[in-house]
């Protein structure tokens, strides 16, 4: 739902990185700059921060934190001079706004339950940056930046304007126009926050995306009175929970070598950024397109499935990470679906199969009152825990885990042994195992807890004489694991690519309501979910292009005056 | 035309009376000597049920029409008149048996109709009627004294399947006997005494199971047909391993029964599956009993679910309660939180021998430790978090030992971290919390209390477990009632115990509906699932082996080796034959395949039924009316009968 609100945001901070590229990155280093700064004095400041606290014992994870980002990516990006979107710059002008107003209260330090957390959040997201200035490369630059302060201030203040004015274009039908009736009440009563404390500002902004997006969804249904409490008691939560929705600024590797640098809401699915990734790199559509994320010390990968939270994936990944996130077509995501036969009839042969044979054994296995795991066994090699040797076993996949044969017995159901149950653990792809631990074969899967990210006997290899069979076990667990929602993933991709097709240009507020509808564009946009995708694109770029500017300024502002302040 | 005697043998009359002989000629319809017959015996009563059975050809002459001439009944025929509903002992997939009135004279299938009707389940087509394994004499008496249920007297006009009253299909409703019925009909069974699971017969082999498929009706023909006789004992069971169209809501008894076979399929071998899942089933029973105990008002709520409005409302309140908790919780913004001394051990510090206690405390998802409470305000010496961590149990209540064990994942690995605590009281809350936090709730969930209640309550079971064999009582339940015989053997109780409870945390919190659906759906997602044996001999070949009838495939197995040879999937059928002649069924795939087999364990009716079944089972997602196509399955099934 919220990746409306990103993608337009990305849309505007496109059209200005274009023309004003080189600005941006001068302005950018000055910026950093005046950060370091800015965190020295607060480091003197509070020296109770939380993240200055003596380290807990490591292994306790990310108990305090409840945030970890790989510095390393973050580190990468600045050194590479990398043009850095608009996004990354409003998450990290959030962040300072949020530091500046607890410096500004001095009584928050002692926080209460909620408050500390989201502030500890933020506080992270911006802290690997201060990091990386202190000890990367743009350590050099902090006198140049202090003499273009005022540059950068006129210049900030200018973009923002000119993003006001297109603000102002759209805005009048955008707070006015509401895409249901019902809906109406509530985006006006969330007008005023707009122009409110820029605390909120980027918070309510997407909220109300969300809630837009999301009565489009419901709305027009049902009329009744019942329903229509319900909904705004629910719209009341929704902004109660609103106001402590995380973001994270995550660094996206192309296929190209470039990467892209982006935020992401903790509550966005690995689709919802694939769409506003598609939205922005113009690549085509296709549903082969994936995050692929690559533990590098492991050597091992795993394209993130569609139905998966982006975020909590990516805070599994340690602090000083050189993991990688990449957007690239992967043809053995959905390749499964694709060629069914090959993966659901536990042959060992690949073959053919006529389209309507292959839709109605996808029926016959996903939409059922049960998934049928495909029936999938066989010898496999297996990795002795803290050896480099290998040992064949006969391994079954089954709904419940995987199970081997124990020597000597047959392979009746009840003599199996469990070697895992599939509930925490994923299945990623080993990348060259054969050299690192000497496996029989180059095809080799590996079986570990998301959070595991270091070399540990918790980890299993298993080894694989061919390819298909690799493929096939790995698409086997896969359908143990997520059953039905693979399947429900495939057609959603699917519905994305179609859609694709049938329209110029998208709006993902519109492409929700399915392919059916795309052949009958309805102008009129009080009309739910359907509406032309030329007015309602318009209206939510200038909402949040206009709630960047005013971040932008009001954080500026603030700045300055802190600065006055401390000079004072 | 001249007149001749028929004698006809009046059941009604005694078996000892002589038969009533009429005086008919070869032009009288049936109904006219119907007529004459009631007219002769004087007595009156409602003799619309009854109808002529003609012994020799073994046939029904229910065309009130046609003429004696044209049935080609003569003088010499034995004809008996009695009604075409009888009584019949009715084995339900539960265990209990059920005296009710079938139909005597259509098909099987409509006979099976009939009954689902009066019982309240839904789509019939999937269940048929089994001639039960003989079983030994000396059980008679235990028999009769079981025989209990008596729905004979439901009048067969009355039964209607649409409206419900109280939850309850009409003719159900008014006598506590027959609601007592129903409630046996719709309420699980308790977990059965593991005695009774010894002493059922439980197929040996894949050849066993292959001759419990011999024993099937033929669904195109009557009962009297085939040999049933007046109060003769068969069993309802579910035939065709694809329902369709499972709605909690209207299927109340379908879901029950079926949830009744699936169990004691697991629980007599008739399907094979893993120690793990045969643990994730003992804990899936063991919850569905509590519940289903603890929930007798089910049925009504459900009757009042019905009604939109009050669906709506109900929504509505919760709507507002869940609002106004959250508000108070962010206005209080006191979260709960446990405190309490516990022990910690952590198995691969060398640093720390045995256990050490620290003031703990609970909060979110996280535990912290300090020295003693009253540092507690400082910082922790470690805080866990706990979300995404494997929790175990590791008690033994005589010993009064009560360990929480967790794995804890860290980038390095898994943490091995045991919390010793002093009682079960303790245990119970510190153990809930933990599972909760597992799973990224926090203490203020709504589920705390519960899942603290399902921990004292298995506590109390193990603690029943350890004083000898308790038998199978609502609060305690007997471990070995939950799974196979086998592992009577492998494990006491009190080592089942913590393996299922194991199991049980991962279902601890689902409604009665959800886990009898889980039930089912794990049940399904066997490999053996829904595969009917029948032993064959294929063509050309001099051995015995055995084919597998699936809801989707038939498969080959070869009795030596015990594995499958072959698989034929229908999507890839272009038609099948019987021989009737020579009993032998062919079979034609896509692509030139051609299999011919002579069937050895069942009649070959029977396979080309089961095949033919399931074909009709599958054409149902097509159809959109609700409305059963009987037509088509005796097209599909009915063999050279329904041409």
């Amino acid at each position: 739902m919220e990746q409306v609100s990103d993608d337009e945001l990305d849309h505007g901070a496109e059209e200005d990185s274009d023309k004003e590229d080189q600005d941006l990155d001068k302005m950018f280093g000055a910026w950093l700059g005046e950060l370091d700064k800015l965190t020295q004095s607060l480091d003197d400041g509070r020296p109770q921060k939380a993240l200055q606290k003596p380290p807990l014992r490591q292994e306790t994870n990310m108990a305090n934190f409840s945030y970890r980002f790989s510095m390393y990516n973050i580190n990468e990006a600045l050194n590479q001079g990398d043009t850095v979107d608009l996004d990354a710059l409003m998450a990290d002008l959030c962040s300072i706004e949020q530091e500046l107003n607890t410096i500004s209260k001095p009584n928050s330090s002692s926080r209460s339950q909620n408050k500390g957390q989201q502030f500890n959040v933020l506080h992270f997201l911006i802290n690997p940056t201060l990091g990386s200035t202190s000890s990367g490369s743009v350590n050099a630059r902090p006198a140049a930046s202090n003499i273009s302060l005022d540059d950068i201030t006129s210049q900030l203040e200018k973009a923002s304007l000119s993003m006001d004015e297109a603000a102002r274009q759209t805005s009048s039908s955008s707070s006015s126009s509401s895409r249901t009736g019902s809906v109406g009440a509530v985006s006006e009563q969330e007008a005023p926050s707009q122009r409110s404390s820029v605390n909120s500002a980027c918070a309510s902004a997407s909220s109300m995306d969300s809630l837009d997006t999301d009565k489009v969804l419901t709305g027009g249904e049902e009329e009744q009175a019942a329903k229509l409490k319900a909904e705004k008691i629910r719209v009341a939560l929704e902004k109660i929970k609103e106001a402590q929705v995380k973001k994270l600024v995550i660094r996206v590797h192309m296929s190209d070598e470039s990467s892209k640098t982006m935020m992401v809401d903790e509550r966005q699915t690995v689709r919802q950024v694939l769409d506003s990734l598609l939205d922005k790199s113009h690549c085509g559509y296709s549903p082969d397109w994936s995050l692929v994320e690559t533990i590098t010390e492991l050597q091992m990968e795993r394209i993130f499935e569609d139905h998966e939270n982006l975020v909590e994936n990516l805070l599994n990944w340690t602090r000083d990470s050189h993991n990688k996130l990449m957007f690239i077509e992967r043809i053995e995501k959905y390749a499964l679906f694709k060629n069914p036969q090959n993966y659901l009839l536990g042959r060992k042969e690949t073959s053919e199969m006529a389209d309507r044979n292959k839709e109605a054994l996808l029926e016959e296995c996903f939409c059922g009152g049960s998934v049928s795991v495909p029936e999938i066994e066989g010898v496999l090699w297996l990795k002795e825990d803290g050896k480099k040797s290998w040992k064949k076993r006969y391994f079954l996949l089954r709904a419940s885990g995987i199970y081997y044969v124990p020597k000597g017995k047959a392979k009746a159901s009840r003599d199996l042994v469990c070697f895992l149950q599939l509930d925490h653990v994923n299945v990623y792809y080993g990348q060259d195992y054969r050299s690192k631990y000497k496996a029989p074969t180059d095809y080799c899967l590996a079986l570990k807890h998301p959070q595991i990210q270091k070399k540990s006997q918790y980890i299993k290899y298993l080894c694989c004489d061919d390819v298909r069979t690799l493929h096939q076990w790995v698409n086997g667990i896969r359908i143990a694991k997520y059953g039905k929602q693979l399947y429900v993933n495939y057609q959603e991709a699917m519905k994305r690519t179609e859609a694709a097709y049938d329209w110029s240009s998208l709006s993902t507020a519109s492409i929700r309501s399915g392919s059916s509808s795309a052949s009958i564009p309805e102008s009129q946009s009080n009309h739910s979910g359907h509406s032309d995708s030329g007015v309602d694109t318009g209206s939510s770029h200038g909402r949040s292009q206009s709630v960047v500017s005013s971040i932008f300024s009001e954080a500026w502002k603030r700045g300055t005056q802190i600065e006055e302040n401390t000079k004072v | 035309m001249a007149a001749w005697d028929l004698s006809v043998t009046v059941e009604d009359l005694g078996s000892d009376a002589l038969p009533v002989t009429v005086s008919v000629t070869s032009d009288l319809h049936v109904g006219g000597v119907i007529l004459k017959l009631v007219e002769k015996t004087q007595i009156k009563r409602d003799w619309s049920d009854h109808a002529l059975w003609w012994e020799q050809k073994q046939q029904w002459l229910l065309r009130t029409a046609w003429t004696l001439e044209k049935y080609g009944v003569h003088a010499d025929a034995r004809l008996l008149f009695m009604p075409q509903h009888k009584p019949l002992k009715l084995g339900l997939p539960n265990g209990i048996t059920l005296r009710l009135r079938a139909s005597f004279s259509c098909p099987a299938f409509q006979t099976v109709i009939g009954i689902c009707r009066i019982l309240n389940i839904r789509h019939p087509e999937e269940l048929s009627l089994l001639r039960p394994v003989e079983e030994k004499k000396k059980k008679k008496d235990k028999d009769l004294a079981q025989d209990i249920y008596d729905l004979t007297e439901v009048p067969l006009s009355s039964v209607s399947q649409s409206c419900l009253y109280n939850g309850m299909p009409a003719h159900f409703v008014g006598s506590p006997q027959m609601e007592a019925i129903y409630k046996m009909l719709s309420v699980t069974q308790p977990p059965p005494a593991p005695e009774v699971i010894a002493k059922q017969y439980r197929p040996a082999s894949v050849v066993d199971k292959a001759h419990i498929n011999g024993r099937w009706l033929d669904s195109s023909r009557c009962l009297m047909q085939q040999g049933i006789q007046e109060n003769d004992r068969l069993w309802l069971r579910f035939k065709y391993f694809a329902f369709y169209d499972i709605e909690p809501k209207y299927d109340v008894v379908r879901l029950t029964q079926l949830y009744e076979q699936a169990r004691w399929a697991i629980l007599l071998e008739d399907i094979d599956c893993t120690e793990e899942e045969m643990m994730l089933f003992g804990a899936l029973q063991y919850h569905i009993s509590k519940v289903a105990q603890s929930e007798p008002q089910m049925l009504s709520t459900n009757a009042a679910m019905d009604d939109l409005d009050s669906a709506l409302q109900s929504l509505e309140v919760k709507m507002v309660g869940e609002s106004s908790s959250a508000s108070e919780l962010l206005e209080n913004m006191t979260a709960p939180e446990l405190n309490d001394y516990l022990k910690i051990f952590r198995p691969k510090r060398l640093t720390l021998k045995g256990y050490k206690q620290y003031w703990f405390k609970f909060q979110d998802t996280s535990i912290s430790y300090f020295k003693s409470k009253e540092e507690s305000i400082g910082e922790p010496i470690q805080q866990i978090n706990l979300k995404g961590c494997e929790v175990a149990p590791d008690i033994n209540v005589a010993a009064q030992k009560f360990l929480i064990r967790l794995l804890i994942p860290a980038p390095e690995g898994m943490n091995e971290v045991y919390l010793r605590c002093e009682n079960e009281q303790q245990y119970a809350q510190w153990m809930a919390a933990c599972r909760l936090a597992s799973k990224g709730k926090s203490l203020a969930d709504s589920s705390f209390q519960s899942e603290i209640q399902s921990i004292r309550s298995f506590l109390a079971m193990q603690k029943t477990n350890s004083h000898g064999n308790a038998p199978a009582s609502d609060e305690s339940i007997n471990t070995h009632s939950l799974v196979s015989p086998r592992y009577h053997k492998k494990y006491k109780p009190k080592q089942l115990t913590p393996r299922i409870l194991d199991a049980y945390q991962n279902v601890a919190q689902l409604s009665l509906t959800d886990a009898v659906m889980r039930f089912l759906q794990i049940w399904q997602a066997l490999p053996d699932f829904g595969l009917s044996y029948v032993v064959v001999r294929f063509k050309g070949s001099r051995k015995d082996e055995v084919l597998g009838i699936a809801p989707n495939r038939l498969i080959r197995i070869d009795l030596g080796v015990g594995d499958v040879v072959k698989t034929w999937r229908y999507n890839n059928m272009k038609q099948w034959n019987v021989n009737w002649d020579i009993r032998q069924v062919a079979i034609e795939f896509e692509g030139n395949v051609n299999i011919a087999f002579s069937c050895v364990t069942a009649d070959c009716k029977i396979v080309h039924e089961f095949i033919g079944g399931y074909i009709f089972m599958s054409t149902r997602s097509r159809e959109k009316s609700d409305t059963l196509n009987a037509e088509l399955f005796h097209k599909l099934t009915g063999g050279h009968e329904a041409l």
